[in-house]
């Protein structure tokens, strides 16, 4: 049974907006039961095609996660400094996390130039255009909401997705290493954004929580227009 | 509009034969083959029951009808009463499984107590139909049509779970999917009445809202009775093929098309009535009750949605609830998601939790009836404390929720 202590570290203010963030997360989660290769996975109909698309459709997002971040340390002035120390040492851990999931397509049988060559589709286009520009923003301390959604998919949903991969299509978890990585690193990430949450969430609460929704419906929309480019 | 309140005045419930402890229980439902399950301990470890009833002799034999089981529960409550069954207007009767196909289980109770002619309600789900019973009488009580509603939640679901039953599937293996729910349902029966006014004298509870929310397009079938293969009614098995919303001209083709290359049974024999024979249906494991297991914790999630979205209305506040109901104990709520609903606030403590799960086990749909019955009647309640009961439903996930509040009736 979880103890009531950890309730006791966050401000009223700050429960109300992790509040919201939770009925943001739990919205998309059911969202993403929705998208067909979700679904597919869920319903164990997902194939090693999947799964290269998949891959293949992840890694222009990853690649542009390193730059949205990098540009939201940037864009924080020396008042913020608590969070752009934060945000660039999230940038250091997860900048090449995009050869993880190269390594894991050549593991699967696919061609390195292939996946370094495939496009964003149009939904990773939407997603990476809105990260850049909220983070090219003075103070943009609405991504928290962003990385709520981006780490808690890593946090809550990686590890079940990599297991069920490796279930389905009978293969290594050496061949699913980008998403165990995240669901084995994401639980320290997330809990130093419990932390800064509990820190901002008094001035920028309504806008972590937007763009949590934005997030979380143009993530899925990434999912959802696979190989559209 | 202007609408009456709705208060639960009497309250009765009804659990047949002796409490069944754990060791017992195969004495009662059988040995399937002779022999005693590798799984039950641990199925009855993680839900925590100790005693349960049934309507099963030893022989398996039905001692009780699930209509009977309203009606005990019923009387119960309407010798508690200031009303009696012929004030009764309205009857409600929810059910997971009534006794005959045909006609509503409300018909067969409103006979079983000799309810002179009145309107009745038979709702139909898993958990989830006692609280549909309780607010489509609720609701007439507010619109004024109504003044006297019965309202019954009775379940028999023993008689799925006898040895007779895994038996007669001649093709299953006894898996996981298709026994974990024989060490977890047992029988029962709650019943209500509600009127427009509380009781004379003693402890009514005022129907504040009840609001219920059903998921089944975003999942998968979790909790069935009827199919041999539950996959076989996944989410949009039809439109993942026919794009987003196909036609009827769409579907019918795609069933002219899955015939003509030979996927007769996905078509023909989905449900236990698609079988040339009832027996058929047995055989190939379409009767028995099934939970797939690796979907069950979305039941966690869509509930902890739910309650946050009646926090954000204002409906609740986790603050002002002095007994959270519910027929699931606080130990199967855990996680990362009950990790942040705790971080944010919004976990009830555990020493306001009521349930009696561990001693009447676990109900459906009359399990909430069978709790607030216990608590109604336990002296504990006082005027103006807030009774907040939530009633997950796995089956294709519903939740519902209710809020209701003591109050001490006109002295």
């Amino acid at each position: 049974m979880i103890t009531a202590d950890k309730t006791s570290t966050m401000s009223t203010s700050s429960q109300v907006t992790l509040r919201e963030l939770l009925a943001v997360w739990l919205q998309f989660e059911r969202q993403l039961n929705r998208v067909p290769i979700i679904r597919r996975l869920e319903q164990g109909t997902f194939s090693e095609e999947d799964y290269m698309t998949l891959l293949r459709n992840l890694r222009p997002q990853v690649v542009e996660g390193a730059r949205w971040i990098t540009r939201a340390a940037s864009s924080f002035t020396s008042e913020f400094a608590e969070v752009r120390s934060a945000v660039i040492g999230h940038a250091m851990d997860e900048h090449r996390d995009y050869e993880l999931i190269e390594s894991d397509y050549v593991a699967c049988g696919g061609d390195l130039e292939t996946i370094r060559n495939a496009q964003r589709n149009i939904g990773t286009e939407a997603l990476a255009a809105y990260l850049m520009s909220q983070a090219s923003q003075p103070n943009p301390l609405d991504l928290l909401g962003a990385m709520f959604i981006i780490e808690g998919l890593g946090e809550k949903m990686a590890n079940k997705w990599a297991s069920r991969i490796q279930d389905l299509l009978s293969i290594e978890p050496s061949k699913t290493r980008f998403l165990s990585y995240h669901g084995a690193n994401d639980d320290s990430h997330i809990e130093k954004l419990y932390g800064l949450l509990d820190q901002y969430s008094d001035i920028a609460s309504d806008k972590i929580v937007k763009t949590a929704k934005v997030v979380s419906r143009l993530y899925a929309m990434q999912l959802e227009e696979l190989d559209n480019v | 509009m202007s609408t009456q309140q709705a208060f639960i005045t009497s309250s009765g419930s009804f659990l047949p034969g002796p409490p069944i402890c754990n060791e017992e229980i195969e004495s009662v439902l059988g040995m399937v083959n002779g022999k005693s399950s590798r799984l039950k301990q641990k199925i009855l470890r993680a839900n925590g029951i100790k005693t349960r009833h049934y309507a099963l002799n030893q022989n398996q034999q039905s001692t009780y009808q699930c209509s009977e089981l309203a009606a005990q529960a019923a009387l119960h409550c309407l010798n508690n009463a200031f009303a009696d069954s012929a004030d009764v207007d309205l009857l409600a009767v929810g059910s997971t499984q009534g006794d005959l196909p045909l006609p509503g289980l409300a018909s067969m109770v409103q006979a079983e107590i000799d309810i002179p002619a009145c309107e009745i309600v038979s709702t139909h789900g898993v958990c989830s139909s006692g609280v549909m019973a309780l607010k489509a009488a609720a609701n007439q009580i507010k619109l004024g049509e109504k003044q006297t509603a019965l309202v019954c939640a009775s379940e028999l679901s023993s008689r799925l779970l006898k040895k007779s039953r895994y038996e007669a599937a001649k093709h299953e293996t006894l898996d996981l999917e298709a026994e974990f729910l024989r060490w977890m349902l047992s029988d029962g029966a709650g019943a209500f009445l509600v009127e427009p006014q509380p009781r004379p004298r003693g402890i009514s509870l005022r129907i504040d809202w009840i609001e219920q929310l059903s998921y089944a397009s975003d999942f998968d079938l979790c909790m069935s009775c009827g199919t041999a293969d539950q996959s076989q009614w996944s989410t949009g098995h039809y439109s993942q093929a026919a794009a987003a919303t196909p036609s009827i001209d769409k579907l019918n083709e795609l069933q002219m098309s899955a015939r003509r290359s030979g996927a007769t049974t996905m078509i023909r024999e989905r449900s236990w009535q698609d079988y040339e024979t009832y027996a058929d249906a047995e055989r190939a494991g379409a009767l028995l009750l099934r939970q797939n297991l690796r979907i069950l914790d979305n039941i966690v999630k869509v509930g902890v949605e739910g309650f946050l979205r009646l926090i954000k209305q204002g409906k609740i506040s986790p603050a002002e609830i002095d007994y959270f109901v519910c027929h699931y104990s606080s130990h199967t709520f855990r996680g990362k998601i009950v990790d942040l609903l705790n971080r944010s606030g919004c976990m009830v403590p555990e020493e306001k939790w009521f349930t009696n799960l561990y001693t009447k086990g676990n109900t459906g749909c009359a399990s909430i009836f069978i709790a607030l019955d216990e608590l109604y009647h336990s002296g504990q309640l006082k005027e103006g404390q807030t009774l907040f009961c939530t009633i997950p439903e796995s089956g294709r996930f519903t939740t519902a929720y209710m809020k209701l509040t003591v109050v001490g009736g006109k002295q």
